[in-house]
């Protein structure tokens, strides 16, 4: 078959609005955070395993038989990326930096944004706590965690 | 116990940007090279297994619904798979298991990608993110691989400029290879220079958005043996999960592959191999940024572990060297259509029978691995193949 004819395009959209469950154990850890600023997490009342973000059940156990914990406001930066491109790919003035941060207390950790450190000041390894939107403004999202900073001293 | 499976003949056409075929008709060109390939015709074919790594590229749901006629499955059984990026390889283990169950004698497989159909690839990545704890972070593919790159190096002390080496090396191997998109004589300066993505990895790091497919045809024994004389056998394949919430989980590592280590063992130990650097004679594997062809090189064994720096300083990967990678390019250099990546095992195959043209490594190939990797640094899927 030959190649040779003008190729036809159709130009399309696709908008779906979404309503997505956050779950049981996100519902009850978001909760948490935002009436009254605290890190919970679940750990399995067989193994220990304190799991952030928390999950109703071990995964590794395989079964539901687990607790809510406090853990820490502060952890160990895993690693972290700088970027100078938004989210959807345009390039932006201001570099923004995102981590993976092992919480405290936990054995697991969560994604987050670094802020109040230049970027060459960051290293893997260093210790961060978290710094959360005031109360009256904290909706129930991960996003009321506002960023997390160096700890001082 | 499980039957002998042999691949017959592999279905390959040039990757592009863009490709003005519809689904349909990308896939029915590889589908007819395969069958011309393996000297077969539609009928001989028993059933058909094909599928794509995320469906939001090409825009249309269960995409492979389109391909019915083109894959060659018109009223035959056929069915999809998907792991993500490790779809390049967890699609022929399905079609392997098709045959080794005894179901099938001669199965089909088609791994295809249609990235251009979107206008923006990066929106389109963003919907395989979670909703609850790291899409909202705002996080992008330039980020993810900036997270992994950067625990990668810090873990083992690697450098940029090993980095930069895989794609010189990748790149200048694809300038052989007639299918390729990103071909480049280029040096290790230049990879060095080019833009930032996100520390480690730069611009020339990264594989490019591509069109593309790819069909490997499987045969069991009886059947390999009436076609040819030389049947190049699936001795290995292995495979491994592990959390979405890579963030939180416990034992790991995110600078280390445990799931492709399990993958690894679970493909070598299948095919008797106790030391993957001396018995594996050539590797095809999974590059969509340089950093990952380093990962791979040690989670399959193919150097020490921490070792695939000094593997890429001291050329044993380079088409001429001992243990040649991607000499076709790899995703680098012939481009990286996410599934379709199942050209790493369309290569081993080609590698092996001599077939590989201009991409030919000079040594002898009798024993070779491919693997995909896909997921939220979460899925690897490894196949063996070779001579008895």
């Amino acid at each position: 078959m030959s190649k040779d004819v003008k190729p036809i395009t159709i130009a399309a959209e696709i908008q779906i609005p979404y309503v997505y469950s956050v779950g049981l154990a996100g519902s009850k850890f978001l909760t948490e955070l935002k009436d009254n600023g605290k890190f919970i997490a679940t750990k399995c009342k067989k193994c220990g395993y304190t799991m952030m973000p928390p999950r109703i059940f071990c995964e590794e156990c395989f079964i539901d038989d687990v607790e809510w914990v406090e853990v820490s406001d502060k952890g160990t930066i895993q690693t972290f990326a700088v970027s100078y491109f938004s989210t959807d790919g345009k390039r932006i003035k201001d570099p923004w930096m995102l981590a993976i941060v092992k919480l405290d207390k936990s054995d697991g950790g969560l994604m987050v944004r670094l802020d109040e450190v230049k970027p060459d000041d960051v290293k893997i390894g260093m210790k961060v706590e978290a710094v959360l939107k005031p109360k009256d403004k904290r909706i129930g999202s991960i996003l009321d965690i506002q960023y997390f900073r160096p700890v001082k001293g | 116990m499980s039957r002998k499976v042999a691949i017959v003949g592999v279905g390959m056409q040039k990757f592009a940007r863009r490709k003005e075929e519809t689904l349909n008709e990308m896939i029915f060109e590889v589908t007819k090279d395969a069958l011309d390939n393996a000297g077969l015709t539609r009928d001989a074919i028993n059933a058909v297994v094909l599928g794509n790594a995320v469906d939001a590229f090409c825009g249309i749901h269960n995409s492979a619904k389109l391909a019915v006629e083109g894959c060659g499955g018109l009223m035959k059984p056929m069915m999809m798979n998907s792991t993500s990026g490790s779809t390049a390889v967890s699609l022929p283990i399905l079609g392997y298991t098709h045959v080794a169950s005894g179901l099938y004698d001669v199965v089909m497989v088609i791994a295809y990608e249609k990235m251009s159909e979107n206008l923006s690839p990066q929106a389109v990545f963003n919907t395989v993110y979670d909703e609850v704890y790291i899409k909202p972070m705002g996080l992008n593919v330039p980020l993810q691989c900036g997270l992994e790159a950067r625990r990668y190096l810090y873990k083992y002390g690697l450098t940029e400029v090993q980095m930069a080496k895989v794609s010189v090396k990748n790149r200048g191997n694809a300038l052989s290879n007639p299918y390729a998109q990103m071909p480049m004589k280029i040096t290790v300066g230049d990879v060095l220079n080019s833009p930032y993505i996100s520390w480690p990895v730069k611009l020339l790091d990264t594989s490019p958005v591509t069109d593309g497919a790819r069909a490997i045809i499987f045969a069991s024994e009886d059947v390999a043996r009436e076609i040819t004389d030389d049947p190049i056998w699936v001795r290995g394949v292995g495979r491994g999960a592990n959390s979405c919430y890579f963030i939180g989980r416990r034992l790991d590592d995110l600078g280390r592959l445990d799931y492709a280590y399990l993958a690894a063992k679970q493909a070598y130990d299948m095919a008797g191999i106790k030391n993957p650097r001396a018995e594996i004679d050539y590797a095809e594997l999974y590059d969509p940024f340089t950093y990952k062809e380093m990962q791979h090189c040690e989670a399959f064994g193919l150097c020490e572990e921490g070792g695939a720096g000094r593997m890429i300083d001291e050329g044993i990967s380079l088409k001429e060297g001992k243990l040649p990678v991607n000499a076709s390019g790899g995703l680098q250099g012939e481009g990286n259509p996410i599934a379709a990546g199942m050209s790493r095992l369309c290569w081993c195959y080609k590698m092996i029978k001599r077939e590989a043209g201009a991409c030919q490594v000079p040594k002898e190939v009798n024993t070779a691995i491919a693997n995909g990797w896909g997921g939220m640094y979460q899925y690897s899927a490894a196949m063996i193949i070779g001579r008895d």
